[in-house]
């Protein structure tokens, strides 16, 4: 059956433009329920006798509620879905997840296009109620079609659907009345409370303190806030809140150009962090300067009435009023502004705990509490529970639903408990659910896909004439201590011509990881290996990653091989690649091998391809650092863990030797030559790696800072910025690496990216000073490298390149997942390790030796070079009466100075500081840094 | 499908289809399954067979290249195309459109593939007389026949590129004036021995020309009778016919009679509708079709309205089935 | 964006391997010597088919073959936005050669020396596929002409959204920037006369999607025999005799 849906749709340039679509109505779509006898039952879900109909606000606001195993048996009409995806696409993925889950009982029908249940717009109906009068139908469709042995019910929050479907006979109810129907009370916290617009909750009474008074104002409709925007009034961005300060934030504007600064949460206007906002400037003479941004302490957030306080002065900083010099007055040069509507909300759960508070008298019933978010940047939530007693002393997740303007604090409901508070294990599962990593273990399907153990290399494999037979070649392995999984290997032979041949050996991963499997589709959804300090969390399963895969010593292995051959002076002559099997002589750790080289007496054979490897490796180095590769420092630590309970046993900085850079050097090269390669076969669908420019902007800070201590840093160009670094050595050992250290914090993340999507002169990779860049040395660990080994075989043709890279938008959207989980693993590493810096210091408050580096208007960050530890020292009391703060910033010179002289702090100054954990709120433990 | 561009309303369209329905009955049981369409296969019964028109050997079958009619004549098998321009057999009568005066010929529009050729010397001279053409005549020929002239003319031969020769040897060819040109397909129109028609009820000359052009105008008699004078060899007609183009020039003199051009009119449209319902043409269907326009007494313009249609469609496919049952 | 819901459905409630309703009519065009109008669901073109008659550039007679040309224009009303579309731009003139080579490929030309045939489409409704649809038109009209041709041509069009293999694009489909094949094929004689492809798509995955093209091809050219027939049965018994 045809029918024509026709609508009027309003172009870019706002011009009316009919639409006319067609709509084919079908009599195949089946209704899912396996008690049916006219449907096709194969594919049919539903089973209990009583079937859910969701309406799109149950679906939109009761996810949580939904992915509970308690709700079953529930069909999710197409309409909803359509809706859904308009309105919340992370809400849709995790409904179609649902839906697609085998476990689960969902089943969409798609009702749109089913000639009983295809609806027509009817004279002046709004999108709204048609989509609810498709529901209607559907549901009473389904009563109809599955007769009096099922009750099909529809559950819907909106009273006016509701009360429609009961005149017309259906069976219709609130989800609170489902939920208490089914007789779990836990099942009751995860109900979202609905919004005071919404008043749907006859039988929930408001428990709030009825505070009438509205504190926020009011969001501006969406018509004002479109126009506003292209009249240049309002200004659009993403708000992003202050680390160190969550009452200051900041929004990126690119019609202003420059960050426009929100201060105060009555000015944030109820906006989250990393919500899409319009912002509107606020009059000139309201605008703070610069220097008054400071680091507020969290404890702070008990008196936030002093900063929701609507007057600006009482709302500005308390330094403020005494660094108003005049002359720095008239040039308030960053424009402040306050939020007038979310376009976006980012919204999603956050882990964290319930403030304490004394128990309710009856348990079971109704308690508010009120949810601190591990992330300053979040403001307390308020949440309804049942089962306070058993949530206190826990971490758990939580859901913002939404924030009124009457009520200070935004309403949430409980999603889940991660575990008690204080323990290493729930702690750790915080940083890997606040980073979005799935650490659970690999399900069955995907472990089908492992060759069966034990694995060794067959004479299959031997016969393949695509794999070079390279075990009679002495190859070894340099990595870390104790390293599993060995994802390179290296072999190094003199050529008669005097010339040598190099080789890099990579497990060859793509051997067992096929596209399109489970084991593939997980690796790819992982990205890559998340290394914490207790704990691996593997993007292969275990069998592979230290077993199969790893090049491990004594046991043939396949591998993918890039060899070169090279002159005396490390000129590339030629390259090859090709799948191997090889067989790994040693396996050693970077000590070892170091140990080796620097051992004169030793002169056997593999000490000599050490030697000589070392050799050509130093000159390729000095040629890409000519070529002006940076030498970049981090901060990286390292922890001796205790192997018991662990807790960590020490802490100190990484070490870095010759070997190290050694083996990085010939990875490198691997990389490039590889990179080469898959770009000469696929200009359009390479995955490569880049790294953008710095820009000015980003520079600024590292060159005030140089500026403040007479360093003169030449930025102009990476070769530049690298010769000014070298030049910039200091009076102590440790100042050039703070300087590198800084220097690496100004620059942008290296990214990965589909080559089609961008032209050939933006894929340089700054920090290598290398035109083209890819990842191909790692494949156990990242799954980049993985595409990147398919990419090469394809390039050979030894296979056909997979579906993936004929269509560029997977393949960008594949580039950006793994930017997204390569920058989460990085930032989860770093919160394990600042989680086990106050594990340990928790026992043992140290005082040491630290470095400033940025000056603020209360106090100073330092950073503590021994435990790589940064943090903000204040100066002024805190929780002092305001006004105390008896300093000033002297921007030119960044110094801090007491107001009498008596005292300064300069920028890269070294201090002594006292180290020691507190928790001046409660379940929020810190590290607390005091001036000595 | 073809439709007619016609507004129905239910019950015509009811009765319309009745009809055609009648009409496929009628005729279905006289050709079943000849009907083939481009590409179909043409099933041979016997060996030795010549391939007509409308048929291509592929891999030792036989195919239809047009769709039409798959006719057999002893072993000459061809497909008679329907829709399709005239194809012209050597004496047929045509009419055609002067479309280019040129050297010694005039060039003739007659929905042919190409425009046919009029040769002067293969035209009678208005004096009548046979005699070598001169220049002084090729310098007249636009006072014979000028652009856009309706000539009426036989087929003389058709050469072996394609190209087409006419001629007008004869005082019943030549120059048609004061009347209608319609054009039909020209599978309506089948070849019959007499193709020139005086209506003398009407006063009204009728042409059916095998191209599918028919001419419906004044009758003039002096034509009649210069085919009769002709063979008299008398005097008179040329004085006549001098008259005849005289007239021309004062046409009020001898205008039409609003009689003679309602009839015209009236047999036009019949024909128009006939053409339309895609029915065979012959002089029997036309008169036929006029009669039954008459008893209704309907306007002329009516006979264009849907219902007129409807009734030829009815009565045909009674005549139809009358003749069938007589037969 | 997602072109094929997860329960298999297009945006318009087709599956994958589905066709649009065809609809076909003959005989639009009084005046020409064949006519035909053709949809595709909403898309809708009209072709008129003039010939084979007298050359009118006498320079370009060939006196061995006729001359085939054809016009391919866009109506103005038959997008969204009205628009005056230019004559002659380059997408046109490029439709109208690859209509002109395709039934040029089809018609027994040979037969007809010292003609022209024109063919003129037009599309009235523009919702994707206008180039197959343009070439069904065309096919049919020139049958309805009575001029010989080898076989039927007929096209369609396939694409790859989702990585799924989608028969015969709607305009929403056809603008997701996918690869789009369009397939020309001889029914009967299966040979392919036409195969045009915008974006990339690789080997193994065009086998599939060009399969698909064609088996709709097919599917159409038995719609088109279909309404041929029975156009001729028509005529022939309304004829009488």
């Amino acid at each position: 059956m045809l029918k024509s849906n026709v609508f009027n749709k309003k172009t870019r340039n706002n011009r009316i433009k009919k639409e006319v679509r067609e709509v084919y109505l079908r009599d195949d779509i089946w209704c899912g329920a396996s008690s049916c006898k006219t449907c096709d039952s194969s594919v049919a879900r539903l089973t209990a006798s009583t079937i859910l109909v969701v309406d799109t606000n149950v679906v939109l606001n009761q996810i949580d509620l939904l992915e509970n195993p308690a709700i079953d048996d529930v069909v999710v009409l197409s309409v909803v879905l359509d809706e859904v995806k308009n309105k919340n696409l992370s809400v849709y993925n995790r409904i179609r997840a649902l839906c697609s889950n085998s476990l689960r009982k969902f089943y969409v029908f798609s009702n749109k296009f089913h000639k009983d249940t295809h609806v027509d717009k009817m004279d002046k109906e709004s999108p709204n109620d048609l989509n609810d009068r498709a529901i209607r139908v559907a549901t009473q469709w389904y009563q109809k079609h599955l007769g009096d042995t099922t009750r099909v019910l529809l559950v819907t929050n909106d009273r006016e659907n509701k009360r429609k479907a009961t005149e017309e006979g259906i069976f219709a109810e609130t989800i609170e009345s489902y939920v208490k129907s089914l007789a779990q009370p836990s099942l009751l916290d995860l109900l979202v409370q609905p919004a005071s617009e919404d008043v749907n909750m006859e039988d929930v009474e408001d428990l709030r303190p009825s505070k009438r008074k509205l504190i926020y104002e009011e969001h501006k409709p969406m018509s004002e806030i479109t126009s506003g925007l292209r009249r240049g009034i309002y200004h659009q961005g993403k708000l992003r809140v202050n680390r160190y300060n969550p009452f200051e934030a900041y929004v990126g504007s690119e019609s202003i150009g420059d960050d426009i600064i929100i201060y105060g949460r009555t000015n944030m206007n109820r906006a989250f962090d990393g919500d899409i906002v319009a912002v509107e400037l606020l009059p000139q003479d309201q605008w703070h300067e610069e220097k008054s941004l400071s680091i507020a302490d969290e404890d702070d957030e008990d008196e936030d009435d002093v900063h929701l306080a609507p007057s600006s002065a009482d709302d500005a900083p308390r330094t403020t009023n005494l660094v108003t010099t005049d002359e720095q007055n008239s040039v308030p040069n960053r424009p402040s502004g306050r939020v007038v509507g979310i376009i976006k909300r980012n919204w999603h759960s956050y882990c964290g705990s319930l403030e304490p508070m004394p128990m309710p008298a009856g348990s079971g019933s109704i308690a508010h509490a009120l949810f601190v978010s591990k992330d300053r940047r979040i403001p307390k939530i308020r949440i309804q529970t049942r089962q306070l007693g058993n949530l206190l002393d826990k971490r758990i997740i939580v859901a913002v639903d939404s924030w009124d303007r009457q009520s200070r604090y935004p309403f949430g409901h409980y999603v889940r408990v991660i575990g008690e508070i204080g323990d290493t294990g729930t702690e750790s599962e915080m940083v890997l659910i606040d980073n979005d990593i799935d650490a659970r273990p690999f399900s069955t399907q995907i472990l089908a896909c492992l060759p069966p153990l034990p694995w060794s290399v067959s004479s299959k494999d031997l016969a393949n004439p695509i794999r070079l037979d390279l075990r009679d070649l002495r190859v070894f392995s340099v990595d870390p201590p104790g390293c599993k999984d060995i994802d390179d290997a290296l072999h190094c032979t003199a050529l008669p011509n005097g010339n040598f041949e190099v080789g890099v050996h990579i497990a060859d991963v793509t051997n067992f990881v096929h596209p399109g499997t489970p084991l593939d589709d997980e690796a790819s959804k992982r990205g890559t290996s998340v290394y914490l300090v207790e704990r691996r969390i593997d993007m292969l399963p275990k069998p592979l990653t230290e077993d199969i895969c790893s090049l491990r010593a004594d046991v043939e292995r396949l591998a993918f091989s890039v060899i070169w051959e090279m002159t005396p002076e490390a000129e590339i002559v030629s390259t090859r690649y090709t799948k191997s099997i090889i067989k790994s002589c040693a396996a050693l750790s970077y000590v070892e091998a170091q140990a080796r080289m620097d051992d004169s007496r030793l002169m056997d054979p593999l000490t000599t391809d050490l030697r000589n490897m070392n050799t050509l490796a130093k000159i390729m180095r000095q040629r890409r650092i000519d070529r002006g590769a940076l030498t970049l420092a981090s901060a990286e630590v390292k922890f001796q863990i205790d192997t018991e309970t662990h807790d960590p046993l020490d802490i100190g900085m990484y070490q870095i030797q010759e070997a190290n850079q050694m083996v990085e050097e010939f990875m490198l090269a691997a990389n490039v030559s590889v990179a080469e390669q898959i770009l000469r076969h696929f200009p359009l669908c390479s995955l490569l790696r880049r790294h953008p420019s710095p820009t000015k902007e980003m520079l600024e800070p590292l060159l005030r800072t140089a500026a403040a201590i007479g360093l003169d840093l030449d930025v102009s160009s990476s070769k530049a910025l690298a010769d000014s670094l070298d030049r910039a050595v200091g009076d102590d050992p440790y100042f050039n690496k703070l300087i590198r250290i800084l220097a690496t914090r100004c620059m942008t993340q290296a990214v990965y990216f589909c080559s089609g999507d961008l032209t050939l002169s933006e894929f340089h990779h700054y920090g290598l000073a290398a035109p083209l860049y890819t990842h191909f040395t790692s494949p156990i660990r990242r799954y980049a490298d993985v595409v990147v080994h398919r990419l090469l075989a394809a390039s050979l043709g030894i296979y056909k390149l997979p579906s993936v890279f004929q269509d560029r938008p997977q393949l960008t959207s594949t580039a950006d997942n793994l930017n997204y989980r390569h920058r989460n693993a990085q930032m989860a590493s770093r919160a394990s390790v600042e989680l086990h810096t106050l594990i340990y210091f928790r026992k043992r408050p140290t005082d040491t030796e630290a470095r400033i580096v940025k000056i603020r208007a209360n106090g100073f960050i330092v950073f503590v070079p021994k435990f790589g530890i940064e943090g903000p020292v204040y100066l002024t009391p805190r929780g002092g009466q305001k006004g105390s703060g008896d300093w000033y910033v002297d921007e030119q010179q960044q110094k801090i100075v007491k107001m009498d002289g008596s005292l300064s702090y300069s920028v890269l100054q070294t201090v002594q500081i006292h180290m020691e954990v507190v928790e001046p709120q409660p379940n929020r433990p810190k590290l607390q840094l005091a001036l000595i | 499908m073809r439709n007619l561009q016609l507004s129905l309303n239910q019950t015509q369209k009811v009765r319309l289809q009745k009809a055609l329905e009648k009409l496929e009955s009628v005729s279905s049981k006289s050709n079943p399954n000849s009907c083939v369409t481009v590409a179909d296969n043409i099933p041979i019964y016997e060996d030795g067979i010549l391939k007509g028109h409308g048929t291509s050997d592929r891999k030792g079958e036989l195919v239809a290249t047009v769709c039409g009619v798959v006719e057999r004549i002893n072993k000459l098998i061809y497909v008679r195309s329907l829709r399709a321009r005239y194809k012209p057999e050597t004496g047929d009568i045509v009419i055609g459109r002067v479309i280019e005066v040129a050297q010694k010929r005039w060039k003739l529009e007659i929905n042919f593939t190409q425009d046919a050729v009029l040769m002067l010397s293969s035209m009678n001279l208005p004096d009548g007389i046979q005699r070598r053409r001169t220049a002084v005549d090729e310098l007249n020929m636009r006072s014979i026949f000028t652009e856009n002239d309706l000539v009426c003319a036989e087929v003389r031969s058709s050469q072996g590129d394609g190209s087409l020769q006419l001629q007008a040897r004869n005082q019943k060819y030549g120059k048609l004036e004061r009347g209608q040109l319609l054009t039909v397909d020209p599978y309506l129109v089948k070849r019959r021995k007499q193709h020139f028609h005086h209506l003398e009820q009407y006063g009204i000359d009728l042409i059916i020309g095998c191209n599918g052009f028919i001419w419906v105008g004044e009758h003039i008699d002096a034509r009649d009778k210069m085919l009769v004078d002709q063979v008299n060899d008398s005097e008179q007609p040329i004085t006549k016919s001098d008259q005849n183009s005289m007239d021309l020039d004062e046409q009020d003199e001898t205008c039409t009679l609003l009689e003679t051009r309602q009839n015209i009119c009236r047999i036009a449209n019949a024909i128009r509708v006939l053409s339309m319902l895609g029915f065979n043409i012959t002089l029997e269907v036309i008169l036929e079709t006029v009669n039954l326009s008459n008893s209704l007494t309907l306007d002329i313009h009516e006979m264009l309205g849907s219902e007129f249609y409807v009734l030829v469609a009815e009565s045909e496919a009674e005549r139809r089935i009358l003749s069938k049952r007589k037969r | 964006m997602e072109y094929v819901s997860p329960e298999g459905l297009r945006l318009d409630g087709r599956r994958p391997t589905e066709m649009r309703q065809l609809r076909a009519e003959i005989g639009a065009v009084a005046k020409a010597d064949g006519s035909a109008v053709f949809e595709m669901g909403n898309t809708k073109v009209i072709a008129a088919v003039y010939g084979p008659r007298e050359v009118q550039n006498w320079s370009q007679q060939m006196s061995d073959q006729a001359l085939v040309r054809c016009e391919y224009s866009m109506a103005n009303f038959s997008t969204g936005d009205r628009m005056r579309k230019p004559k002659g731009d380059r997408r046109s003139t490029e439709i109208s050669l690859v209509i002109r080579q395709t039934m040029e490929a089809c018609i027994l030309t040979h037969l007809l020396p010292r003609s022209q045939i024109d063919i003129f489409v037009q599309v009235l409704q523009a919702d994707g596929g206008t180039r197959s649809a343009c070439i069904n038109a065309a096919t049919l009209a020139l049958a309805d002409a009575g001029i010989p041709m080898r076989d039927l041509v007929t096209s369609c069009s396939s694409g790859c959204l989702n990585r799924t293999p989608l028969l015969d694009l709607n305009y929403v489909e056809d603008s997701a920037g996918g690869p789009d094949v369009t397939v020309g094929i001889l029914p009967t004689l299966d040979k392919v006369t036409l195969l045009q492809m915008d974006a990339k798509l690789p080997t193994d995955a065009f086998e599939d999607v060009m399969q698909l093209a064609i088996e709709g091809c097919k599917a159409i050219a038995n719609y088109i025999k279909e309404v041929l027939q029975e156009n001729t049965k028509q005529l022939e018994c309304r004829r009488g005799l």
